[in-house]
């Protein structure tokens, strides 16, 4: 949490760290540094100057620590901080990157520089309230001179430091990890160290392997509990009612989204020098580095004007009123009324009725969960929530209350559903928000159990409804698919697999890793996500083979069809569309006189329908050629872009048929020499608009090969006609 | 139109993803023309009667209502949807700007009352005045004496929308008409009205018709109805909807039976997502469609206005990113980098995608579990409902309905893996079953949602707030038995929530007012809220018991208390007993703390709290207490320690 901290870790640099060992193809060095770099990378992440540490190298070339320097104290040697204890920023990364390297020399005594850690704590921390770590990593090749370990682990214990030593090949039992053939020297300072560990009240002793191997469960960021809410959740109205009963409460946020961690908008900065550092738009951090720098938005105002060339004209921020949009009136108000349709309210939480458990679904929440219990050694609000708890779980009852979190906020109704704390022990509301009224938008769909013909009849048989053969290989699916019970653990008790708590959110922590990743090293490529983040995107394999036969008999009965790609065909061959009465309305038009032109103010009907009727390549071009002109008219005439959006829409329609003809080329053809024109002025002033606006930004672009194969245009082509 | 905001929401905004389907180049927008049939059976008065809920209204005045709360409503939940009325049959005829009489008009006795735009103020008015108070100053409400040409009445529609809402995805003409063969015989006539009708269809246009019945004869769409409609596109064969013949009787009013009929109409059917594949074991994939039934609808936000025209104008805004040295910068030239340690972190865009593109778009089952294994608090976010289609694989349907049936019976969900789009973030889901076997509907708990399957967002280990503080059960026993009755006597109505009985009060006040000020009225003082408690009910109802209950607590609470504190006495000389005298404690500052053992800033209640501020023994506790403090409070911790304190002040006053 936000406690400040203060660690240092302690790293063996000594030339054996540079040997690969048991099968490794990395160095004892670069198989460490993997787990140091990973806790040192989070630290830097987190960007607090409160969270602070330092780095002492064992069996360096040189000695630098202060207790060698004063010269008085002898079993130093060898030992040097390479950076004092402090925040820890990038710019402090890359400098203790390139100062982590093997050394030529050996024979330091970690314990040593476990001391010179510990005296560098002492002096920064002080007194104050600090957590204090040291971590030390060593392959215990160097010699440890273990008759002082008792004080040492006294003085650990009096300045409150927790001492973690992870020790590369060092075995551990519980973990399952036994080093052979391991010297006796090593052996011996392990043990050492092992008993360093356990003379100190807060210690951890373990190996390297498990630690590396940790490394991809995600660390969940912790975050203090919020109170939300802090005052009476009433029955009745207190102030009105003599009978209303008030019990005090406090409510926390049980679930709350955790997002992603979001990208800045930057650009790459010019060559000219970076003399400042430039301020971060939402933030008073001063982003360092030179590569890169923040990008500002800026607002500018445009109102229409009929005289201003293109029709519009920019407004000074300082001409303009805040106001509200009721339908296409604007309201403006001045600064003083702009809180008159604010709907004033009281900070409340009051409960409306009750409601039994069945007749709530769970999809009809809009969103996180709150807790709620009652306030802290208050006797009669203690009781008088757990009643209310325990009444609406032996009644099978859900209460909905309104809810205000502090005066003038929006109403919000709540669901509140009681937990008694029987299985948890944690006696408490939980609650959910329910819709409104505006929030319900009602879609009809027709009935999944029944088919409804055109002549009101019911059927209960068609190919759209199941057969009891389907839905009992239905049935005999779902059942063998059942993860609540498929694992079981020790006791024969089944394990529920991926409970909530053990589902980690991939893209957090997969981004989280690569920045991280990508922050130590800038130079290695991404790696793959790790196995624990992609493991519940798929069923578990042994469910799957348990189920297999199931699973067999279920695609037999279900019988499904895919639908080819481009279904669609040329001429003739869609089908007709009819309307409720089946008539053919082709053959009514065929009765009228042939439409000869496509007209403007009909251009989509006629378009479609002459296309509907086309029997040959040459009509269809004469109907592209008609809407093609049709289209340049509209962008022509039209003032501003009052016509931009039917110019857009003909064209669209244009290229939807022209796709479905699998004719692309007159497409791209005309939409080229389109662009020319709206580019060039030639459509009668500036047209920019509708290229970027209308066509670019509607997806009207070249029909490519990706998407039509009889096209001839790359993306990347199609990119450059954009 | 100007909506220069919207589009940078549109494309900019995440949080709230709009529902956008893919692929599509149309503007998600709804335009609703009403085109409603002025003809002398719809303006016949309804026989008098004394009946209070017998019909006030003729056809035409319910269908105009309906039109007028239809407007309302759109304001509030659509704001940016069109609507317009076309009026038809009626003696005067006006078309755009052109007033003119019987002659004159391209479109004779089509009337366009309100021409299909976003709504204004004064369109609400002119509805207003002339539903509410009968003001027909113009004499529109006049039937012709000759019959209009329905092939006009369509062509008319036809015009309106091809000018006025181009490249709306969703474009929907109402015909509300008790006339079930306006031609007769006229073959001509009925012809040319199909041909209309197909142009409307091939311009994406969708014709609802809602027919009302007479004197219970049934509305007869083969007569020529079945000739104009079609049905909607985006539906699958052979599973129409049905028309609705609005009626009056069997206790409800031609106007209540016409507005439920179009309030089911009134957003257009949206998809979120569509040809969603949907993994239910491998090599065993269906299609669906996605939806949202459920958005939290918010008052709109601020904009801003220029006051230096003729009439107020609403400024579009655009956005320009400029860099540190002011200078403008080009889109091409812009990156996404990460902040990291005072840095930023860069991937190529390339890099960037391949590490949110864990997975293709997918609804990927890994099992299914019993609905109660879903701990109660699971919950993050809105359900998303799916409806099968038959675009990718032909079965899907039966398939999906197959599952659903199970899922109902079993009272199981499916647990799957879902991304809802390419380069969306992928989610666990449960898929939790709507609606219910029984054919009569009686049972289903929301009846104002459709019959499906739901996909309910998990929380993520990531979302679970870890919440330090203990709540062990307390005796409350015989007051558990009291409360049992007073909850019992206070259900809400039919024992369910149905949110269409609660609006939201601010969305109704921010329009009412917002109302008022443009059409220049008398802003009201205070509205109804409906979700505020029938106080008085309660009162009644169950007043007697909450008064029995309230003084068994009393009593209960003063003895938990005393055994408590008995309780911290023992074991406080039991401590004594055992172990060494207590180092001196380290806490410096326990303001006004009188018992002992919860002094730490954490733990000190409101009423310790509330001493140390009147005794002004504030300041006395640490920066480090004072932070715990407001943390857990609630508060800010940052800032100085005079911050700190005014603001744990500012608290204390407020609530303890």
């Amino acid at each position: 949490m936000a406690d400040k901290e203060a660690t240092v870790y302690v790293v063996d640099l000594g030339e054996s760290m540079a040997d690969c060992h048991n099968g490794r193809v990395e160095s004892d060095l670069d198989f460490g540094m993997r787990y140091v770099w990973d806790k040192i990378s989070t630290t830097v992440a987190a960007s607090r100057k409160t969270w602070t540490l330092g780095f002492v190298g064992l069996n360096t070339d040189e000695t630098d620590n202060d207790l060698a320097n004063g010269g008085e104290l002898e079993g130093y040697d060898n030992i040097s901080v390479l950076q004092p204890i402090g925040p820890m920023s990038m710019t402090e990364l890359r400098e203790l990157r390139s100062r982590v390297q093997p050394s030529r020399s050996y024979g330091a005594d970690p314990v040593s520089a476990v001391v010179v850690a510990l005296t560098m704590i002492e002096k920064y921390t002080k007194k104050l309230k600090y957590k204090r770590r040291i971590i030390l990593v060593t392959n215990g090749e160097s010699k440890i001179d273990d008759e002082e370990l008792d004080a040492i682990a006294g003085k650990l214990n009096e300045n409150k430091v927790e001492l973690v030593v992870i020790g590369i090949d060092f075995d551990d039992p519980e973990y399952g990890f036994k080093e052979e053939d391991k010297s006796t020297a090593k052996k011996n300072n392990e043990q050492a160290l092992q008993q360093l560990v356990d003379k100190c009240t807060e210690g951890v002793f373990g190996t390297m392997q498990q630690a590396v191997e940790e490394l991809s469960i995600p660390r969940i960021k912790p975050v203090r509990p919020f109170k939300a809410y802090d005052g009476p959740l009433t029955l009745g109205d207190p102030d009105k009612y003599e009978s209303a009963i008030s019990i005090h409460v406090e409510r926390y946020f049980k679930t709350k989204r955790a997002p992603p961690p979001s990208a800045s908008t930057v650009v790459v900065n010019h060559g000219f020098s970076q003399s400042q550092a430039f301020k971060d738009e939402d933030e008073d951090v001063d982003m360092g580095g030179t590569e890169f720098s923040g990008v500002k938005q800026m607002r500018t105002y445009r109102v229409n004007d009929p005289d201003a060339p293109g029709g519009k004209r920019d407004v000074d921020f300082e001409e303009l009123a805040k106001g509200y949009q009721y339908g296409r009136t604007v309201v403006p108000f001045g600064e003083s009324d702009m809180s008159i349709t604010k709907y004033n309210t009281k900070k409340s939480f009051t409960i409306i009725g009750f409601i039994p458990y069945d007749s709530y679904d769970p999809f009809i929440n809009m969103g996180e969960t709150g807790l709620i219990v009652s306030q802290k050694m208050n006797e009669e609000a203690e009781l008088g929530l757990s009643a209310l708890i325990h009444a609406l779980h032996e009644l099978g009852s859900y209460a909905v209350a309104r809810y205000v979190q502090k005066d003038d906020a929006q109403v919000q109704i709540l669901l509140l559903k009681p937990n008694p704390g029987l299985e948890d022990d944690f006696e408490c509301l939980y609650d959910v928000s329910l819709p409104f009224a505006e929030d319900v938008r009602s879609y009809q769909f027709p009935p999944l159990d029944k088919v409804l013909t055109v002549s009101r009849n019911v059927l209960k048989e068609h190919r759209l409804l199941p057969d009891d053969e389907l839905k009992d290989a239905m049935s005999d699916f779902v059942d063998a698919m059942d993860l609540s019970n498929y694992e079981v653990d020790e006791d024969g008790k089944p394990v529920d697999y991926a409970p909530v708590d053990e589902v980690y959110n991939p893209i957090i922590h997969r981004m989280n890793q690569a920045i991280r990743a990508r922050a130590i090293d800038p130079d290695a490529p991404i790696g793959p996500p790790a196995e624990i983040l992609l493991r519940y995107s798929k069923p578990p394999k042994k469910l799957l083979d348990k189920a297999k036969h199931e699973i067999g008999n279920l695609i037999d009965a279900a019988e499904l069809k895919k639908v080819p790609e481009k279904a669609k065909g040329r001429f003739g061959k869609k089908d007709a569309v009819k309307p409720l009465s089946g008539l053919d309305i082709d053959s009514l038009l065929g009765g009228q006189p042939k439409r000869a032109a496509i007209s403007s103010e009909n251009a989509i009907p006629e378009f479609k329908q002459m296309l509907a009727a086309a029997e040959d390549d040459e009509t269809i071009e004469k109907a592209v050629k008609q809407m093609g002109d049709i289209i340049r008219k509209l962008i022509k005439d039209s003032f501003a872009d009052v016509f931009y959006s039917r110019a857009a829409e003909n064209l669209g329609v244009m290229r939807e048929e022209l796709l479905g003809f699998e004719m692309p080329t007159l497409y791209n053809k005309y939409l080229r020499a389109l662009k020319k024109s709206l580019l060039s002025g030639e459509l009668d002033g500036d047209r920019r608009g509708m290229w970027y606006k209308h066509v670019v930004g509607g997806n009207l672009g070249l029909i490519t090969k990706e998407e039509l194969d009889v096209s001839d245009v790359t993306e990347e082509e199609a990119k450059q006609v954009s | 139109m100007a909506w220069g905001d919207d589009e940078e929401r549109r494309f900019g905004g995440d949080e709230e993803e709009e529902e956008l389907d893919e692929n599509d180049y149309k503007t998600q927008k709804d335009a609703v023309l009403f085109a409603i049939d002025v003809s002398s059976s719809m303006l016949q008065p309804p026989p008098s009667s004394d009946n209070k809920k017998s019909d006030k209204d003729s056809a035409v005045t319910a269908a105009l209502k309906c039109a007028y709360q239809f407007m309302q409503q759109r304001i509030i939940a659509q704001p940016k949807d069109m609507m317009g009325i076309l009026l038809f049959g009626t003696e005067k005829s006006k078309f755009r700007d052109e007033t003119g009489s019987r002659s004159g008009s391209g479109y004779p006795h089509c009337y366009l009352f309100t021409e299909l735009d976003v709504p204004a103020a004064e369109d609400v008015k002119k509805l207003r005045e002339l539903v509410e108070e009968g003001e027909d100053v113009d004499e529109v409400l006049v039937p012709s004496k000759e019959p209009v040409l329905m092939s006009n009445v369509l062509f008319c529609a036809n015009q309106i929308f091809t000018t006025n809402a181009a490249n709306f995805g969703s474009r929907r003409l109402f015909i509300i008409t008790d006339n079930e063969n306006p031609h007769g015989n006229d073959k001509q006539a009925k012809s040319s009205a199909a041909v209309r009708a197909k142009d409307l269809y091939d311009l994406g246009v969708a014709i609802e018709l809602f027919p009302i019945s007479r004197a219970n004869k049934v509305f007869d769409l083969s007569k020529f109805y079945d000739d104009i409609i079609y049905r909607s596109p985006a539906e699958e064969a052979d599973t129409s909807e049905g028309v609705k013949t609005s009626k009056s009787g069997d206790g409800l009013t031609l106007l209540n039976s016409l507005i439920s009929n179009i309030n089911s109409k009134q957003t257009p059917k949206r998809s979120y997502f569509s040809k969603m594949p949907f993994e239910l074991a491998p090599g065993l994939t269906i299609t669906v469609k996605g939806y949202m039934p459920l958005h939290q609808q918010k008052p709109a936000r601020t904009c801003y206005v220029w006051l230096g025209g003729e009439q107020a104008q609403l400024a579009q805004s655009e956005t320009v990113k400029i860099d540190s040295e002011a200078r403008t910068v080009e889109k091409s030239e812009i990156k996404k980098a990460y902040k990291f340690g005072g840095e930023y972190i860069y991937f190529t865009p390339e890099e960037a995608k391949s590490l949110k593109e864990l997975d293709s778009k997918v609804l990927r089952i890994i099992g299914f579990k019993p609905l109660a294994n879903i701990p109660m608090w699971a919950s993050v976010k809105k359900s998303t409902f799916i409806f099968p289609s038959e675009e990718g694989y032909v079965g899907s349907t039966r398939v999906f309905s197959a599952l659903w049936q199970k899922l109902l019976v079993s009272e199981k969900v499916g647990i799957a893996w879902f991304v809802a789009r390419k380069n969306a973030n992928p989610v666990m889901v449960a898929i939790i079953p709507s609606g219910s076997l029984n054919d009569e509907d009686q049972d289903s708990t929301v009846p104002y949602l459709p019959a499906g399957l739901w996909l309910y967002p998990l929380p993520f280990a990531d979302d679970i707030r870890n919440v330090d503080i203990k709540a062990p059960p307390k005796p409350a026993n015989e007051l558990t038995d009291k409360m049992r009755e007073i909850i019992q006597n206070l259900q809400l109505p039919k024992a369910i929530y149905n949110p269409l009985k609660y609006p939201n009060p601010a969305l109704q006040w921010h329009y009412k007012i917002l109302q008022a000020m443009a059409l220049d009225e008398d802003v009201p003082d205070e509205m109804e809220d409906l979700t505020v408690p029938k106080y008085k009910q309660i009162d009644k109802r169950v007043g007697g018991y909450l008064a029995d209950w309230k003084e068994d607590l009393a009593v209960m609470a003063k003895e938990f208390m005393e055994l408590r504190a008995t309780k911290r006495e023992l074991e406080e000389q039991e401590m004594e007993l055992v172990e060494r005298p207590r180092p001196a404690k380290r806490q410096k500052a326990a303001p006004g703390s009188t018992a002992g053992g919860r002094s730490s800033g954490h733990h000190m209640s409101n009423a310790e709290l509330k001493a140390a501020w009147e005794n002004d023994t504030l300041n006395k506790m640490t920066v480090a207490v004072l932070k715990d403090v407001l943390a857990s409070k609630g508060i800010s911790t940052t800032g100085k320690k005079a911050d700190l304190l005014e603001r744990l002040g500012a608290w204390i006053e407020e609530n303890a």
